[in-house]
């Protein structure tokens, strides 16, 4: 077994007099990996966490994290282990380098050795600038940021970030995402993430899990969890609902399904960008000209209201919500 | 985000000499590290530790010019009525500060920051320990600074310097004892109001007890009652030992009640600390 892995067996997490939080969940996550945990709110991503950091008991399964057993060597667990929780835990009365050389002291560096690894990791989550101001003043990206640092003070092997970037703006969003993923690469640190921005699990994670009322509901890597959604579509538009009609018509046998929605037709096929000439000049050759023409692929937003039950059935003429990763091309 | 901001943060790596030499700390040396933080933090916040020693001395001051005239009624007091009455004002200095320790953890436990010193590998009465000692230094400035005051009121302590630092030295254990119990109940509330409220329950107890008077004048069940009080035993060996000389018997008594007084507080925060790091 690698010091890298977590390893998650059958974990149930039950409060006594509530609800099941964790429901019997498995999962690993492979040395140097990035494992996106997914899941609304109140799925039991963070009881999750707290029991791989040790700061709460499973009630029943079996945890090890970078080999060692959460239950029984719980400071081992916490030597291998960063954890950033999802309440930024920072002094404000502190300046960053004394919070970061008392974390590293405590973790058994030397006054001098903790001195320098405070200030490698200032500057590797660019915070130099800001040494000499009291944490109290930072912004909420930058409190995140020295979070981070605090938690890779004593260079962990796995590292635990419970929605690490629930309340930046997007520009510390991506900025924290870039060091996220410099620290997997760069330092093969094992990194599990816990999110509830899809956008955020497919950028960073090479396999994702997504936990729906304490269970996992599915898991993959993020293309492989798109690829099963099926196949993307080609969206057209056109004046008027007659015209859509007559769209609809002419395209029919064309893809694998086709969905009509007032002045809109949705046409889903496995090659839908090759597709697309194919279908101008049919519509062409009936004098029809859409409006516009849009080509949609699956995302894991998709994947993610449909294992979370939140999405319209879209075998009705519905509309269904526009998803973001949606290509305009020019029509006609 | 500038340019060169960028440059730093791609060509920067921390030291890649794998994980840091495990030296497994001793407990004392935690402690140290975790004391000289929590007086580096109560430093930043002068305006929560000068009030209570604003306070004592604005009483000390106000029952010198009201009652030390009138004293010389009152039988018993045994010297000085500066004398009688500093301990008070150390006692009520004693017991704002016993807050002091508790204040400073339940900071830590509403920022998150405890929960982060949880996840280090850190002997968890270090986290009970260390607040509370550094608490005990401030305990000790705020009674010196108050005991100054009686200096230049014109104090003439029978027992010298010595016994000035033993009055002191009465006053910190006295405050880490009270300091027991606001600790618990920061550990068992995690809330910064309920401890604040916890501090006040002992403020009735400075009245319970020889506050105005010589225990000799209380009759009935405020006598009991100050009896049963750590608080006589402290004010009793004080004032012995600025008004009338080292009475070994009081100061063991009064030593006796802090201890007892200690026993019984940090019982009671040591089950709340469980309670508070307990993993459910």
């Amino acid at each position: 077994m690698s010091d890298r892995e977590i390893i998650v067996e059958n974990l149930v997490k039950s409060y006594p007099g509530k609800v099941t939080a964790v429901d019997g969940i498995s999962f690993r996550v492979d040395e140097g990996t990035i494992f996106g945990f997914l899941g609304p709110n109140g799925a039991g991503k963070s009881t999750t966490i707290k029991i791989l950091t040790t700061l709460a008991l499973p009630t029943s399964g079996r945890v090890s994290v970078g080999g060692f057993d959460v239950v029984s060597q719980a400071t081992e667990v916490r030597r291998v282990a960063g954890v950033a929780l999802q309440e930024v835990g920072i002094d404000p009365l502190m300046k960053p380098m004394e919070l970061l050389v008392l974390q590293a002291r405590l973790f058994g560096a030397s006054k001098a050795e903790a001195t320098a690894r405070a200030k490698s990791l200032l500057e590797l989550l660019q915070l130099s600038d800001a040494v000499d101001r009291r944490v109290g003043t930072y912004s909420g990206g930058m409190r995140r940021r020295l979070d981070v640092a605090m938690a890779l003070v004593h260079q962990p092997k796995v590292l635990f970030l419970d929605e690490p970037t629930t309340g930046l703006d997007p520009v510390s969003r991506r900025d924290l995402w870039r060091e996220v993923r410099r620290l997997n690469r760069e330092l093969g640190i094992t990194i599990l993430l816990t999110t509830q921005y899809l956008e955020e699990a497919d950028e960073l994670a090479d396999t994702v899990a997504i936990i729906v009322a304490g269970k996992i509901a599915t898991e993959g890597s993020p293309a492989k969890l798109k690829a099963a959604m099926g196949e993307e579509s080609i969206n057209l538009v056109f004046d008027s609902a007659e015209m859509a009609d007559k769209g609809r018509s002419v395209l029919e046998r064309m893809g694998d399904r086709i969905q009509l929605d007032r002045d809109t037709v949705r046409l889903y096929l496995s090659d839908a960008a090759g597709s697309i000439p194919t279908v101008v000049s049919q519509l062409q050759q009936e004098g029809l000209a859409p409006i516009s023409l849009t080509l949609t692929q699956p995302t894991l937003d998709d994947v993610f209201l449909q294992v979370t039950g939140q999405r319209f059935v879209t075998s009705e003429a519905t509309k269904v919500k526009p998803s973001r990763s949606r290509q305009r091309v020019e029509g006609n | 985000m500038t340019a060169d901001r960028t440059e730093i943060a791609v060509t920067t790596v921390p030291p890649a000499s794998g994980p840091m030499v495990d030296r497994r700390f001793s407990f004392p040396v935690h402690v140290y590290l975790l004391v000289v933080r929590s007086l580096r933090t109560l430093s930043r916040t002068p305006e929560a530790l000068l009030p209570p020693v604003a306070i004592s001395i604005f009483f000390l001051v106000i029952y010198q010019s009201t009652l030390g005239k009138a004293a010389g009624s009152i039988p018993g007091i045994g010297g000085s009525y500066l004398g009688f009455i500093l301990p008070l004002s150390i006692v009520s200095a004693s017991l704002s500060g016993s807050g002091i320790a508790s204040q400073n953890l339940v900071r830590d436990i509403e920022r998150g920051y405890f929960d982060k010193l949880l996840l280090t590998p850190v002997r968890r009465a270090a986290l009970l320990l260390a607040p509370i000692l550094a608490g005990a230094i401030i305990l000790g400035v705020q009674a010196a600074i108050v005991v100054s005051a009686g200096l230049l009121l014109g104090l003439r302590p029978a027992t010298g310097f010595a016994g000035l630092l033993a009055v002191i030295g009465l006053g910190v254990l006295l405050g880490i004892g009270f300091s027991g119990f606001t600790v618990s109940a920061a550990l068992g509330s995690g809330s910064a109001a309920a401890t604040q409220g916890a501090s006040f329950l002992f403020f009735p107890l400075t009245f319970l007890a020889p506050t105005f008077v010589p225990l000799s004048l209380l009759s009935g069940w405020l006598k009991l009652a100050a009896r049963l009080n750590p608080i006589t035993y402290v004010l009793e060996a004080m004032r012995a030992l600025l008004n009338t000389g080292w009475d070994t018997q009081a100061i063991a008594k009064s030593v006796l009640a802090c201890l007892a007084l200690a026993v019984a507080m940090y019982t009671l925060a040591a089950l709340a600390l469980r309670f508070r790091t307990r993993r459910t």
